[in-house]
């Protein structure tokens, strides 16, 4: 099947997925508290992004989640890096980092709160730490899983153990790696928002749950599909980062 | 590039040392004992083959030479000095190119790795990366990642990258066994007018008889379990060698059937 017609079916999809939800609203089947008309949820976007302070709000989520992933990216490749170049690091940390793991962040958030208060940067914290899983492990083994053949290669040439780490190790594990941000950003997206909705702080997590509790569903609606468009555009965007990143898998004779 | 001096500094040494010397090695492996009562010379210069039965022991004497595995008992010298390491003096090529390049590196980039690590600052590298790939016949093909390039290619540009560590000792291991018979004869002749050029001391693995006796000077043939030397034998036929005419010839002819029976005796 061409590409071409591919992408007119997935237009096709969405589009019929907003003409059955305008029918459903239209006819009256479910009631506009429970669910607006798409038409009247955009509208409400419009205006909520043009004069209201959606848009403010909008962008104070995305700081936060770019902050947040920032911190969790960084993080995880150097922790991954470390783990994964040594063995020793591997033995010590790896029991304690198999604990950490299953802990959900939001269960995590009332522990932070306890702890440092409702501060913005405990939820940075939080996000980063729930966010960094999905770039540390496949750094660690992108790292580790290095071809036998080419370690002998960088000891035949004297490679010291920082040029290594560059050469070999990173862009072995980039591929990985960049797979990982994919999803930590996905990831922090979600903990931003639950945070948000949490500690009460500026942001659509916030905006959207208490759109919710006083029955604005314009504003819930219009807040959901503003999340879900951030989303896609981050995924999109970040889809042309790995792409820019590792030329040589798109390399074929 | 010095490279003048550095071809002409080991044909000074050439009547003091050998380019690789054992010396009564043994290596015990795993609790197993690989190889036994290795004793021989490779004087500088000289293109030496090794060949043998599987299990030998021919690819863990060449990591003897680089170091990556120590002797049990006996010595292993380089160029009159106890090996105790790699060192950039020596290059290996390995047979499976395919792991043994970066797969993120161009080809220009994978050989511009042996002067990385040797130091050469980045302006020199371009020039002599440009130079070594014109050496292998890949001119034009710089920019390409492996993936890109044909096997015989991908050999090339593995041994460029030998050939950039500029060494006074050139290990092969079974480096063309993977290609085809085409490929295999170009590279064969290249690899000698290369080595000649270069005056590196070769020692080459392989399990191929005939190439054996092309390429060399000496042909060592090893028996198995545990690897010990059987026979040297001298190649004492007229460089340069031509793929027709010196595999027709009545000496070349007579090696193989020396050697021939030689392995079908122990193997």
């Amino acid at each position: 099947m061409s590409n071409w017609s591919l992408r007119a079916g997935s237009v096709l999809v969405t589009l019929s997925i907003l003409l059955l939800w305008q029918l459903v609203t239209t006819t009256g089947l479910v009631q506009p508290i429970f669910l607006p008309s798409p038409s009247s949820t955009f509208a409400n976007l419009l205006r909520g992004l043009t004069r209201g302070d959606l848009l403010a709000l909008t962008i104070s989520t995305m700081e936060r989640m770019i902050h947040g992933w920032t911190l969790a990216s960084l993080g995880g490749i150097l922790l991954g890096a470390l783990i994964g170049l040594s063995q020793r690091a591997r033995y010590w940390l790896t029991p304690t980092l198999e604990l950490l793991r299953p802990l959900p962040a939001s269960t995590l958030l009332p522990v932070g709160i306890a702890l440092f208060g409702l501060h913005p940067n405990m939820l940075l914290g939080i996000i980063a730490f729930g966010a960094i899983w999905p770039v540390l492990l496949p750094t660690i083994h992108g790292f580790s899983a290095i071809d036998p053949r080419l370690r002998e290669v960088a000891k035949n040439l004297g490679i010291g153990p920082l040029a290594f780490a560059l050469k070999f190790g990173l862009p072995n594990a980039l591929p990985d790696v960049t797979a990982g941000m994919r999803l930590s950003l996905t990831a922090c997206l979600i903990i931003t928002v639950v945070g948000e909705m949490i500690t009460a702080q500026q942001g659509l997590g916030s905006t959207i749950i208490m759109a919710a509790r006083s029955f604005r569903s314009t504003d819930l609606y219009g807040g959901i599909v503003l999340l879900g468009a951030v989303g896609a555009a981050n995924n999109a965007l970040l889809g042309l980062v790995e792409r820019a990143l590792t030329p040589w898998r798109r390399a074929r004779a | 590039m010095n490279k003048t001096s550095s071809r002409l500094a080991p044909a000074a040494e050439a009547c003091a040392q050998p380019a690789i010397a054992f010396d009564g090695v043994r290596l015990d492996f795993g609790g197993k004992c690989v190889v036994d009562g290795l004793s021989f010379t490779v004087a500088p210069g000289e293109f030496a083959c090794v060949v043998g039965p599987s299990g030998c022991g021919k690819t863990t004497l060449l990591r003897l030479v680089t170091g990556l595995l120590s002797p049990t008992r006996g010595e292993v010298r380089r160029l009159g000095v106890t090996v105790d390491g790699p060192s950039r003096d020596v290059a290996i090529v390995f047979q499976d190119y395919g792991r043994a390049l970066l797969p993120w590196r161009t080809a220009a980039g994978n050989i511009a790795l042996a002067l990385e690590a040797m130091g050469v600052p980045r302006l020199a590298r371009a020039e002599r990366v440009a130079a070594l790939l014109d050496k292998v016949g890949l001119a034009g093909h710089g920019d390409k990642y492996p993936a890109q390039l044909s096997g015989g290619m991908q050999q090339r540009v593995q041994i460029a990258r030998c050939l950039a560590q500029g060494p006074r000792v050139l290990l092969m291991d079974e480096p063309f066994g993977a290609l085809d018979a085409l490929t295999r004869q170009a590279l064969q002749d290249e690899i000698a007018r290369l080595v000649r050029d270069s005056g590196a001391t070769v020692l080459f693995v392989t399990h191929d008889l005939d190439e054996a006796i092309y390429l060399g000077d000496r042909v060592f043939a090893l028996q198995a379990n545990p690897g010990r030397l059987a026979e040297v034998i001298d190649v004492g036929l007229p460089r340069p060698r031509d793929q027709l005419r010196t595999r027709e010839h009545p000496e070349f002819l007579r090696l193989r059937h020396v050697l021939f029976d030689h392995v079908q005796k122990t193997h």
